[in-house]
């Protein structure tokens, strides 16, 4: 601590270099797991919105969407909004995932294949389940809000050309809906490639996880954790600039 | 507002004072990473104990030093120790020579060595019968010096956790063959356990853990090396072995 602080000098390459297959491997990782993430998490997070908007007129369907649609699907959003996703990570890791995925004793599956699956692929499972749970959550107020956004009456222009609830759904108000949702959905996919982090707890080896197997043999932490931010960043900057191109091509189209 | 200032200026002069008159024998603060039953956890009433606590308060007591034991995730113990955040760590730090070169260690107060950690129907023998396996070690430990040197710092193997109880989950859980660390918490997680069993590679060096010092506080760590005599000699150490372990220290 006594060296002056000069970066070149007293930052240690080194130990970035000796770490940086760690370091690559972690990168992959983060990145595969946040494409995958927002992917499921986008999809079921549809499928909540739907679920929560579900209104049918005639019973005894009022009823049904009601108790087995809407209320589920509200208590869904409501705690995976209301518990800290760290507490959902360790849930499903070391609760949850045993009772379905065992060697000896799971439900769902056991014996060699468990133990295969568990040893290559355990961690990463628990935190693709546990990240696309969490997102759909917060993606499908996204797509209610944006849904909602659009006016009654694209609906009853659409039902009076003959389209049936789920083709309005499907060409007339979706498309319409998915502009205003972008930058809300960005921002989801944003903090998604950010949370992805917490899963270094159960042991996945992604950036996170590999900053601090440095930092924990070394004890240094201006390396590593400002290397791996670096990685972020630039990563959060491509998937911006990504999003970016995209909304502009959606105003065109609108334009033209 | 002048008045303010004055009651400011007030507050800073006394509180320059009473700093000043503490670092007579000011408290010492002390990192223990709570989640290493039996040597330091956390009890119900939220205060941190075990061997690792009662041997730094017998050390304190007899030497006349005020400490505070604050729970410190091991991952980061040494950045705290080199920051200035603790004066000193007993957290169950094996004393090695790597260590040696950044701090200044007591004579070992534990004889420790690594224990292996498998499922009951695991046919692994010894260390080298884990290549190629997956191996659960916290951040960092010494378990985690042994499985980088011998497969590999960035060995997609060796799967890295916070703490003991997380790689004994792990192990229960079947994500990985086995889990390793220092004999006495794994000892006291696997009897908690019965679907796992341990070994005992005869590879493994004796170890010990010692108390951590900044590289170069010698006067604490002089302190600290007399008091640990000291108790040694009185039989409170023995006394203390045995409310923990319960055995005698020499038994083995």
């Amino acid at each position: 601590m006594e060296q002056p602080i000069l970066l070149f000098g007293w930052f240690r390459w080194d130990i970035l270099v000796e770490y940086k297959d760690l370091f690559w491997q972690g990168a992959w990782m983060t990145l595969r797991m946040t494409v995958v993430c927002v992917l499921l998490g986008s999809s079921w997070g549809l499928c909540l919105a739907l679920a929560r908007l579900a209104q049918p007129r005639h019973a005894p369907w009022t009823w049904v969407a009601r108790f087995f649609l809407r209320w589920p699907a509200t208590v869904y959003v409501s705690f995976f909004r209301g518990t800290p996703l760290f507490v959902q990570i360790l849930l499903i890791h070391f609760a949850v995932m045993p009772v379905f995925i065992h060697p000896s004793s799971g439900l769902l599956i056991s014996g060699d294949l468990a133990r295969e699956l568990k040893q290559e692929h355990g961690a990463l499972i628990s935190g693709v389940v546990a990240l696309t749970l969490n997102s759909a959550a917060y993606i499908s107020e996204v797509f209610r809000a944006g849904i909602q956004s659009i006016s009654r009456g694209q609906f009853d222009a659409g039902r009076s050309i003959g389209f049936t609830p789920a083709q309005v759904m499907r060409y007339v108000v979706l498309p319409q809906a998915f502009r205003r949702m972008l930058p809300p959905l960005g921002n989801n996919a944003i903090a998604l490639l950010k949370d992805t982090s917490l899963v270094s707890a159960i042991g996945l080896a992604e950036l996170a996880y590999a900053a601090r197997t440095v930092a924990g043999a070394y004890a240094r932490y201006w390396e590593p954790y400002l290397a791996i931010s670096v990685v972020y960043w630039v990563m959060t900057l491509v998937l911006t600039t990504m999003l970016r191109r995209l909304e502009h091509r959606l105003a065109r189209s609108d334009r033209g | 507002m002048n008045s303010i200032r004055r009651a400011l200026a007030l507050g800073l002069a006394a509180a320059t004072l009473a700093f000043g008159a503490q670092a007579q024998n000011r408290e010492l603060t002390v990192a223990s990473s709570a989640t290493y039953a039996p040597f330091a956890f956390e009890n119900k009433d939220k205060q941190i104990v075990g061997f690792d606590i009662d041997i730094i308060n017998a050390i304190a007591k007899q030497q006349g030093l005020k400490i505070k034991v604050v729970n410190t995730p091991f991952t980061g113990i040494f950045g705290a120790l080199n920051n200035g955040d603790v004066d000193l760590v007993i957290s169950g730090v094996t004393i090695n020579e790597k260590r040696k070169q950044s701090y200044d260690f007591t004579p070992p107060y534990f004889a420790a060595r690594q224990l292996i950690a498998l499922p009951k129907s695991s046919t692994v023998a010894s260390l080298k019968d884990l290549a190629g396996k997956k191996i659960a070690v916290v951040s960092a430990s010494t378990a985690d010096d042994i499985a980088s040197r011998e497969f590999g710092k960035t060995s997609p193997n060796i799967r890295r956790f916070e703490s003991t109880p997380l790689i004994i989950s792990e192990l229960a859980g079947g994500g990985v063959d086995a889990a390793m660390g220092d004999n006495g918490v794994i000892a006291y997680r696997v009897a908690q356990n019965p679907e796992l069993k341990t070994i005992d590679d005869k590879s493994f060096p004796e170890e010990g853990f010692g108390i951590v010092v900044k590289k170069g506080d010698k006067a604490l760590l002089d302190k600290l090396t007399a008091g640990l005599d000291a108790v040694r000699a009185d039989g409170s150490y023995a006394a203390i072995y045995k409310k923990w372990f319960n055995k005698d220290p020499n038994a083995r």
